[in-house]
């Protein structure tokens, strides 16, 4: 028997075809649809600038949920207390655009994201202590705050971080990787006040430095590699 | 054949690496000499705030109009800091505290209170004339030895930093070249950085000044809440259990990690993921945190936020919650001692509970060891006198007394009053002797809850 195909079911089945593909290709916003393993598009792109401003970098900002992606979903995901599964659903999503928003007075107008201080603070951080325990990054953070209040250093925290020579790893280039979220955390915690360094101004890697002035300093205790002096 | 080949292949890789290092020679040559000029401008503006801060000096010391005394004194005050800028642009040793800066430092602090002091009507003592003098005779030949280190960068062609050995001499061929004295020796100082040095030594002799302001004292150096008497390392080990006890960990078996210094030092415990500081005198927790992963979240809010009372009266403290903060995962909790309805911010204990299972995964006492003391109060206004002080049109939703830190380590009794002005949300704290305001807060909604800034 010949399959006799009615017009009408052509223009449906074209139809129903073109709007299926169209549909990824349509400006669509963050939010509308469920996200994950091989989604394309602006939302992606803008899922991933979230992703990265929050410290979970992505690889690079493409606009195609990848495996980097899918892993820094996961990272977000756990830190934040949310269920783990990988997938930018409604409630990762509504999570990350409330953390990326900007901060606002009691009027609600916007006043900005108020976080410029803990940026730098948090790429100090993550160049000086990548791999050290989390209350280690903490206390690196401290060190930086602490010589803010101390007559002897520089007065703000851009000019502590970049005086020339005074922490390696911002004349070697490492203060421009980006930060991960922990030293973002790490940063945030000690402007708020959190101090496990016990107040000291210096630090240092007992097992890599052998300048005499450094070891000459009032040792307070060791966290991880580093060494916390007065 | 071949032969041609190759010698046209190799003349060919050699003119091009030739051009290769060509170009990357003349770039080196550009950054140079930007990086040149950056440093070159630093000292020029060190140089010459620093010699305006002199002239300032010598014509307030001898104004005596209020008017022109502020007018110089301010004028100190921001030029100290201008020049205290410039100077962390020079290229630093990778260590070494700064003796000039904190010269710097203290000098613009101390004119600063001077200003404001007699902006507000008061009068200069003549002990703190004589101070100001002192200032001003160690200034001199600090601007006198920069000029010269100037001078001499332009005859004889100073360098920036004492040069790495060379190689010969790193191979052990050359001569050892005596290492640079920053000990204060007569010897003229080899490159910019070591004359810097020598001044900073030179300085460093001096006696410091004695001063009540923002940068006269540090960190402080002996806590005033620690319980007197001294426990062993064994005790503080009981201590310590004891803590995670009540905490939520059951059995715990910390493993000793080390001593650490200091006025709030004390022993080092590390239990699974948990990092917890004992303090040697008093045997106190100052520290504790736990790094552990956490599951997701389970816990809302306020769930979260009488898990961190119930967890405070386990542990015997009677604080009374003042702020949050989530992180997520975990919420952080700002904890303060209140007396008489009196809310005593310096005695402020912080504390995490983790949102997954309401365990405690941080604990930090140390601002409450540090300050803690009985305190008595001075006789005050009455609430109504003191919100009649407050500008006119500023809406109040809140008050209450407080003891509140203003700069440097000063203690004020003072009125806290939370109100809104303009669209704006503040905390305005007057003092309660007398009505002045002392501080002003604004606070911000963040995604992670209020800001006070």
């Amino acid at each position: 028997m010949k399959l006799h195909i009615r017009p009408w079911g052509m223009v449906i089945t074209i139809g129903l075809l073109l709007s299926i593909a169209l549909s990824g290709l349509a400006y669509a916003a963050l939010g509308d649809r469920l996200l994950g393993r091989g989604s394309k598009g602006p939302e992606v792109t803008e899922l991933q600038k979230k992703l990265v401003q929050l410290g979970y970098s992505v690889g690079s900002v493409d606009g195609k949920f990848g495996s980097k992606t899918e892993a820094a979903i996961r990272r977000f995901q756990k830190e934040r207390g949310l269920r783990v599964d990988g997938l930018a659903g409604t409630q990762t999503i509504k999570e990350l655009k409330r953390l990326t928003g900007q901060s606002t007075n009691a009027s609600g107008k916007a006043v900005g994201y108020k976080n410029i201080d803990t940026n730098l603070l948090a790429r100090a951080v993550n160049a000086e202590a990548r791999g050290e325990p989390y209350i280690g990054q903490v206390a690196v953070a401290a060190v930086i705050l602490n010589r803010i209040k101390d007559p002897a250093f520089p007065k703000t925290v851009a000019d502590i971080i970049y005086q020339p020579r005074a922490f390696s790893s911002v004349d070697d280039g490492q203060i421009n990787l980006a930060p991960s979220a922990s030293s973002i955390r790490a940063a945030q915690e000690a402007i708020n006040g959190s101090d496990p360094s016990g107040g000291a101004v210096f630090f240092f890697n007992p097992a890599k430095t052998s300048n005499k002035y450094i070891w000459s300093r009032p040792q307070i205790k060791q966290i991880g590699n580093h060494m916390f002096t007065k | 054949m071949h032969r041609k080949f190759w010698i046209g292949a190799l003349a060919l890789a050699l003119l091009i690496s030739l051009g290769w290092g060509w170009n990357e020679y003349r770039l080196a040559g550009k950054y140079r000499t930007a990086t040149e000029n950056n440093n070159r401008r630093a000292l020029n503006d060190f140089a010459s705030h620093l010699d305006q801060l002199e002239t300032d000096m010598a014509k307030g010391n001898v104004a005596s109009n209020p008017a022109q005394k502020i007018l110089y004194l301010s004028q100190i005050s921001s030029k100290s800091e201008a020049a205290l800028k410039d100077f962390a642009q020079i290229p630093a040793q990778q260590t070494g505290l700064s003796y000039v800066g904190q010269f710097l430092t203290q000098s613009g602090d101390f004119t600063r209170i001077l200003a404001q002091r007699i902006a507000g009507g008061g009068t200069i003592s003549g002990e703190e004339e004589k101070t100001l003098r002192d200032m001003h005779e160690r200034l001199m030949p600090v601007n006198q030895q920069v000029q010269d280190l100037i001078l001499r960068m332009d005859t004889e062609k100073l360098v920036w930093t004492d040069p790495d050995p060379s190689l010969r001499q790193r191979l052990g061929l050359g001569t050892q070249v005596a290492e640079a004295a920053a000990d204060g020796s007569e010897a003229p100082a080899k490159s910019v950085r070591s004359g810097l040095d020598q001044l900073d030594a030179s300085l460093q002799k001096l006696p410091p000044f004695s001063y009540t302001g923002e940068y006269a004292t540090r960190v402080v150096e002996k806590p005033l809440g620690l319980p007197t008497g001294e426990v062993t390392r064994d005790q503080s080990l009981e201590r310590a259990r004891d803590f995670l006890d009540k905490a939520g960990y059951a059995n715990a078996t910390p493993e000793f990690a080390g001593e650490s210094q200091g006025p709030l030092g004390g022993y080092v415990w590390n239990f699974k993921e948990s990092y917890l500081e004992v303090s040697r005198q008093g045997g106190v927790i100052t520290l504790h945190r736990d790094q552990r992963s956490i599951e997701p979240r389970t816990l809302s809010l306020e769930e979260a936020t009488s898990k961190a009372k119930a967890v405070l009266q386990a542990l015997g403290w009677k604080l009374v919650i003042t702020s949050s903060e989530e992180f997520g995962s975990y919420v952080q909790f700002d904890a303060v001692v209140e007396k008489d309805g009196v809310r005593i911010y310096p005695d402020k204990v912080r504390l995490m509970i983790a949102l997954d299972n309401g365990q405690l995964v941080g604990f930090d006492a140390s601002p409450y060891y540090a300050f803690h003391h009985e305190r008595t109060f001075p006789t005050k206004l009455t609430m109504e006198q003191a919100v009649r002080k407050l500008r006119p049109n500023f809406q109040v939703v809140e008050s209450r007394l407080a003891v509140i830190v203003k700069s440097g380590n000063q203690e004020v009794y003072s009125y806290e009053f939370r109100g809104r002005y303009q669209g704006e949300e503040y905390l305005v704290y007057l003092n309660a002797s007398n009505g002045t305001e002392e501080k002003i807060q604004r606070i911000i909604k963040t995604p992670r809850g209020e800001y006070l800034k």
